[in-house]
């Protein structure tokens, strides 16, 4: 009888609880939506023929090679480069030093050295951004200035593309390696001894077979740290020069960035400046999104893995 | 008959914990020889004392010598990477790598060295076939090894071992995980690889150590009670530990 009672009234939490789950889903789903369509009717506004601030033409502004906001010119395609730029050469930078240093940390480093280089990689992860930035313009600028004069290069003031990029891949760094970290950990140690029985040594082990199982997660470190990269903001700004023009592609060369533009002087404008943010916000989405399936694709080529099926 | 391993006084502990104590066995060529004996006797562990896993194992510590065609496998100067290419190893769960069932077989072939598209692709087909594998994987060589049904993924297994022509395999209760009909079919296999290797099987089940062993050794806490011809081991045990053992009457 009380057996009975009670399998009833677990059936009846089980119940109420997934319905809670589901409320909580459909709330958080409504909020990204409501984000999305905010964005989307914001950002599409100043190419509709009804905008009352002056119809800006569409591909004007997605393949423009000015950003010039004072003579009315909004034109993002040099910005979407630049933005390519920096983010994807931060992400080369990063990417292979993270993953090695992931695996130096689960695989090599005596277990207190692996310990507290785990803590500050966490801690470094959690810094803020203003910090990094201020850190950027202090110091990697300076970095960039003596190495541009040794090469006989001028630039202003060390703003430029490379300080931008040497920034970006410090901070996703923190982000790669933690999500490697977790990933590589996780790799079964039959794995490992398969390998090593077979002749294997240690150092092929790590790169053929740990490397290949964590892969998932390392992909997973780097969209996250790519986007990262393309969506910071207050830290690039402060070192990347805002240059008007483009595209970008000498290290020394000051740069734009679209988190950069969205950000620059956003409090003190109104009308199509400011409702153009919108669009560059949508234009990153996109940028995002193409990016994430570029680094699916890549992941399912490298070592063509083969997951369950 | 022709020795191959030859292991004399050895002694092994975990840190504090004393498991293998004054093993003294010879090992022969081109026989099945099983271990058996209750759990935690060491059995896994001293299997591995033939290819230096242990070695991966910070605490673990071993005295004695083990000589492998008179050579001491535990000397400096000996390669532990030539061993293990020498002295192959399958184990309880079947682990295959997240590769295709071609990159699987091919594995510890391109890791030692070997980058002849051409020797490569002969030596996984062979190895593939000497496993009693090819038949059923020929036209999918390039699929996900972890596609394989349990009982395919050992064969794998023992066929990537295979592929590096080592002279021994270590078999670490390779069918406890698999389902009858499997298990019939790596007995079966063993059976046709002994003549080409040499094979050393820890066990739990009776039935499989009678039926394809040559040699049988019974572990008990860490000693070896009783090491023999399978036959006399089954048919005739000298001491009554192993009798009981044997007939399910331990403990
Ligand atoms: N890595 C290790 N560290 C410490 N102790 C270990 C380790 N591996 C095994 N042992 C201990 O050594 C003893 C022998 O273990 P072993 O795995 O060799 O037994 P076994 O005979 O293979 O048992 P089973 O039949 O259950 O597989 C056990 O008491 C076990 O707890
Ligand atoms: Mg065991």
């Amino acid at each position: 009888m009380n057996n009975l009672k009670t399998t009833k009234l677990n059936k009846i939490i089980d119940k109420v609880v997934s319905n809670i789950y589901l409320l909580m889903t459909l709330i958080s789903a409504s909020f990204m939506l409501i984000i999305i369509i905010f964005i989307l009717f914001k950002g599409l506004s100043p190419f509709m023929s009804n905008y009352q601030y002056g119809v800006v033409n569409f591909l004007d502004f997605l393949f423009g090679t000015q950003y010039r906001p004072d003579m009315g010119i909004y034109g993002v395609g040099f910005i979407i480069i630049n933005t390519l730029v920096s983010a994807l050469l931060a992400l080369s930078i990063a990417f292979p030093i993270s993953v090695l240093t992931a695996l130096f940390v689960v695989k090599i480093a005596p277990q207190r050295l692996s310990e507290f280089m785990k803590v500050v990689i966490d801690l470094l992860a959690s810094i803020p951004s203003i910090v990094y930035g201020v850190f950027a313009a202090g110091i990697i600028t300076k970095f960039t200035m003596t190495i541009a004069s040794m090469l006989g290069v001028q630039t202003y003031g060390g703003t430029s593309l490379l300080s931008v990029v040497i920034l970006l891949a410090i901070m996703i760094f923190p982000t790669i390696t933690s999500i490697s970290i977790s990933s590589i950990s996780s790799v079964s140690e039959d794995l490992q001894h398969a390998s090593l029985a077979l002749g294997a040594t240690k150092v092929q082990t790590n790169f053929k077979v740990v490397l290949l199982s964590a892969k998932q997660g390392i992909f997973a470190g780097a969209i996250l740290g790519v986007g990262r990269a393309f969506g910071e903001a207050t830290a690039v700004s402060m070192v990347a020069g805002n240059k008007m023009f483009g595209p970008t592609f000498g290290l020394f060369n000051t740069t734009r960035t679209l988190t950069s533009t969205m950000i620059a002087g956003l409090k003190e404008t109104s009308g199509l400046d400011y409702d153009i943010r919108f669009s560059i916000g949508l234009v990153l989405l996109i940028i995002i999104l193409i990016t994430n399936f570029g680094l699916n694709f890549i992941k399912n080529k490298v070592g063509k893995t083969h997951e369950k099926n | 008959m022709n020795k191959l391993f030859s292991v004399s006084d050895v002694n092994l502990s975990y840190g504090d914990k004393h498991v293998l104590k004054d093993i003294n066995i010879d090992l022969y060529k081109n026989k099945v020889t099983a271990f058996i004996g209750p759990s935690g006797c060491g059995k896994s562990t001293f299997l591995r004392c033939f290819n230096r896993m242990n070695d991966l194992i910070d605490s673990c510590k071993i005295d004695g010598t083990i000589l492998m065609e008179n050579k001491d496998i535990y000397n400096k100067k000996y390669d532990v990477v030539d061993l293990r290419t020498n002295v192959g190893m399958v184990f309880q769960k079947p682990n295959p790598f997240m590769m295709s069932i071609y990159e699987n077989v091919a594995y510890g072939l391109k890791c030692s060295g070997i980058k002849d598209k051409k020797v490569l692709k002969q030596r996984v087909i062979n190895a593939l076939k000497q496993a009693a594998l090819y038949d059923e994987v020929s036209t999918r060589l390039n699929d996900s090894a972890l596609s394989l049904s349990g009982g395919q993924q050992q064969r794998l297994c023992i066929a990537r071992a295979i592929a590096m022509k080592p002279e021994v395999i270590l078999m670490d209760e390779p069918t406890s995980a698999l389902d009858p009909i499997a298990t019939a079919k790596i007995e079966e296999l063993i059976e046709e690889l002994k003549k080409d290797f040499t094979i050393i099987i820890v066990t739990h089940s009776m039935h499989q150590a009678s039926r394809i062993s040559d040699y049988t050794a019974f572990f008990l806490n860490g000693e070896i009670v009783e090491y023999d011809i399978t036959k006399n081991i089954f048919q005739n045990p000298k001491d009554i530990r192993c009798e009981n053992y044997i007939t399910g009457r331990f403990g």
